[in-house]
């Protein structure tokens, strides 16, 4: 027998909730503005409870210090830095490391300060879309190239932003299951909003279920069912957020070189990997691709499935 | 041959690299959501007319988020009261002089005390680092003093978890330089005591431990460690004394003074078995001890946790321990028979039987940060009442009457 989890069952409060289900414990939450969960498979509420503090308050962190909607913080001293250096600490230097690397990988798609391009899209599910010359003022302030990043120092052009969306969930995820790891030797599965790490086997080498929601009906049905031992599994799509244009639906991807939202692009992809953060750089990169999203990840020798 | 494209055939890789070197540094998880711990117990024990001893202790952790821990505790134990000095019973009121002036005496018929008064110190610290996901290393020290001991040593332990978790392999060892400076001097082994000499002894021991652990199932954990013990130098105990026998009657003429060999070796198999039932859990521990002063011992502990709610629980204990006397223990020395080699009447090394009751209750009342333990226990100890080679009216005696021993222990721990 295994688990299926989808985002329905993340009925993630403010408070932290803990319930047994089955043989196994399930810890909710919400943060990073998105339903958390964590599944330990014991049978002890103790330890179930040690597991679900340790994740809530990593989550907590990771979003406190990398939340570009924050204020105080690293994210927004860069953002407000007015083309001054700003000299970052050693973690958030090795997200802007991994940032640049993915940047690198993906020949310029994959780009942190692209989030700039969202003062002119609005992805409601309508039809309104910016004007070319909105969009080329925009991308006047968007590109990495154009950061100087001498680490630990990193200089921002006036009027860009940087932003770790595309990144920050997988790393808490990563970052809890290493946490919870020297806490526990049950089984565990970190769940931040769909971007999940699964530790190994349960009881009796069961496999963790995780399902793949349909990207039309939510929580409603799981189109897939993985059955999963160890590592990460990461989603993106297009699943909520997009705008109608001529008939095409375009996803809130935005491909920082022409602005645009990525164009024939499945509607969501998701990749298995060894950890959730390059389950997370995989699907991204994939889904960047476009209508080449498929071929792009069998090329890679990616472990995927699209919708 | 390379079917793939040649120009990201790394991208997987490349990624892989990426992430880890984020992932594992561990300083990238600051210290910013570091848990402090303090746990307060205080422990009262009472032997009955005999030891006392009131222990308080504070214990300060502070845990950082990657798994890294330091802790030091802090304990005063106040020890008052009377222990048996080795010597035998008389039919006549006993009369003896120590080292240091002190005059002794017993009531007819029974076991010789002698009263002590004293206060310890003990600060020990520990520094615990998980390496990567599967190895742990702690490091610890102590030291500890009282008026004529005191006690320096270091240990180190790691743990590996290996076959997915399931197996965890632990190795460790430590060292301790211990002091002995007895009052009024040290007396020399098997004499009456006039010959003293000042100054202090030495006493060093070393241990090595390898344990592992086993998960059978998700309910049922088991585990055996073994330890060596290596124990050399000063081992006696500088106030303990045996009785000279008259080889007839048995009366008690004199008194010799303790002395025991200076190496002692001792090792440890202990076998330990933890059960989950739904919310309950059960412990079973069976530890068998051999040294080489020929000292055995079996130990049987059985705990059983009840969690009655959350925030409730009571831990029903049961503990047997028995151990057999070390080969030159004896009730008494006769006299004019030729001294052996070492010999004690310490109690604590002949026929010793412990069975001990108790319950810990753990609550957590609403509104409070932190948790209360209330732990209560009875201890009846009892060895042999009628050793074979007593002699005359010592056969009328009972040489080791049951003691009944309680302890209650207070706790109070909160995070924050």
């Amino acid at each position: 027998m295994s688990v299926t989890i989808r985002a329905a069952d993340l009925k993630g409060g403010r408070e932290p909730l803990l319930s047994r289900i089955e043989d196994y414990f399930v810890g909710t939450f919400t943060a990073m503005a998105s339903p958390c969960s964590v599944l330990v498979d014991t049978e002890d509420r103790s330890e179930a409870a040690a597991v679900l503090s340790v994740a809530e308050a990593e989550a907590r962190r990771v979003e406190q210090k990398f939340s570009r909607y924050r204020r105080d913080n690293v994210v927004d001293q860069i953002n407000h830095s007015q083309g001054r250096a700003v000299e970052v600490d050693e973690e958030t230097a090795l997200l802007i490391d991994y940032a640049e690397i993915c940047h690198d990988l993906s020949e310029g798609l994959f780009d942190i300060t692209s989030g700039v391009l969202r003062r002119v899209w609005t992805f409601d599910g309508g039809s309104r879309v910016p004007s070319r010359s909105d969009v080329e003022k925009c991308l006047r302030h968007v590109g990495w190239s154009k950061v100087k990043w001498e680490k630990p120092a990193l200089t921002l052009p006036q009027g860009m932003e940087i932003d770790f969306g595309g990144i920050g969930k997988e790393y808490a995820v990563d970052r809890t299951a290493a946490l919870i790891a020297a806490r526990t030797r049950s089984s565990y599965v970190v769940n931040f909003g769909g971007d999940l790490f699964a530790s190994g086997l349960r009881h009796g080498n069961q496999t963790w279920g995780i399902g793949i929601d349909d990207p039309d009906r939510t929580g409603a049905a799981a189109l897939y069912r993985l059955d999963v031992a160890t590592g990460g599994i990461a989603t993106s799509g297009d699943a909520h957020r997009f705008v109608r244009w001529r008939g095409k639906r375009l996803g809130h991807i935005l491909n920082p070189k022409s602005g645009w939202p990525v164009a024939d692009a499945p509607r969501s992809v998701t990749v298995a990997a060894r950890t959730c953060m390059e389950a997370g750089s995989l699907s991204t990169l994939a889904y960047l691709q476009g209508a080449g999203a498929r071929a792009y990840l069998e090329q890679n020798g990616v472990q995927f499935w699209i919708v | 041959m390379q079917l793939e494209s040649p120009k990201r055939p790394s991208l997987r890789d490349a990624l892989h690299t990426a992430a880890l070197a984020l992932l594992l540094v561990p300083g990238a998880a600051k210290a910013e959501d570091a848990k402090d711990r303090v746990d307060f117990t205080s422990l009262l024990y009472g032997e009955q007319s005999r030891t006392q001893v009131i222990e308080p202790i504070i214990r300060f952790t502070h845990l950082w988020p990657d798994g890294q821990s330091v802790s030091t505790q802090l304990g005063i134990d106040v020890i008052t009261g009377a222990s048996p000095t080795g010597a035998l019973p008389s039919g006549v009121v006993q009369t003896r002089t120590s080292a240091s002036g002190r005059v002794l005496t017993s009531p007819a018929g029974q076991i010789p005390v002698a009263p002590f008064r004293d206060r310890r110190v003990s600060l020990d610290s520990e520094w615990q680092k998980p390496f990567a996901r599967f190895l742990t290393s702690t490091v610890g020290g102590h030291f500890s003093r009282e008026k004529d001991y005191q006690s320096l040593g270091v240990s180190g332990k790691l743990s590996t978890d290996l076959m997915h978790r399931l197996l965890t392999v632990t190795v460790g060892g430590g060292v301790s330089h211990d002091t002995v400076f007895p009052v009024g001097g040290t007396p020399a082994g098997l004499s009456d005591a006039t010959i003293v000499h000042t100054g202090s002894n030495a006493k060093n021991v070393s241990n090595v431990l390898l344990g592992a652990s086993r998960i059978l199932s998700r309910r049922w954990m088991v585990g055996v460690t073994g330890t060596r013990t290596f124990e050399s130098g000063y081992l006696t105990e500088p106030y303990k004394v045996i009785s000279l026998m008259n080889r007839v009657t048995g009366t008690p003429m004199g008194d010799l003074t303790d002395k025991r060999p200076s190496t002692r070796d001792r090792s440890s198999l202990l076998f330990s078995s933890v059960y989950h039932l739904t919310d309950d859990v059960f412990y079973a521990n069976y530890r068998y001890y051999w040294d080489t002063w020929s000292v055995r011992s079996h130990t049987i502990d059985l705990k059983y946790r009840r969690q009655i709610d959350p925030d409730t629980y009571l831990e029903p204990l049961f503990r047997y321990y028995t151990q057999t006397a070390a080969s030159f223990y004896t009730v008494g020395l006769t006299q004019g028979a030729p001294l052996p080699d070492y010999a004690t009447s310490d109690y604590r090394l002949g026929v010793l039987n412990t069975v001990t009751l108790g319950a810990t209750f753990g609550f957590h009342p609403e509104d409070s940060p932190g948790e209360w333990t209330l732990r209560a226990q009875y201890m009846r100890q009892s060895g042999d009442s009628s050793p074979p080679n007593a002699i005359g009216m010592q056969r009328r005696f009972d040489l080791a009457p049951p003691i009944n021993i309680y302890a209650v222990v207070l706790g109070y721990s909160f995070g924050y």
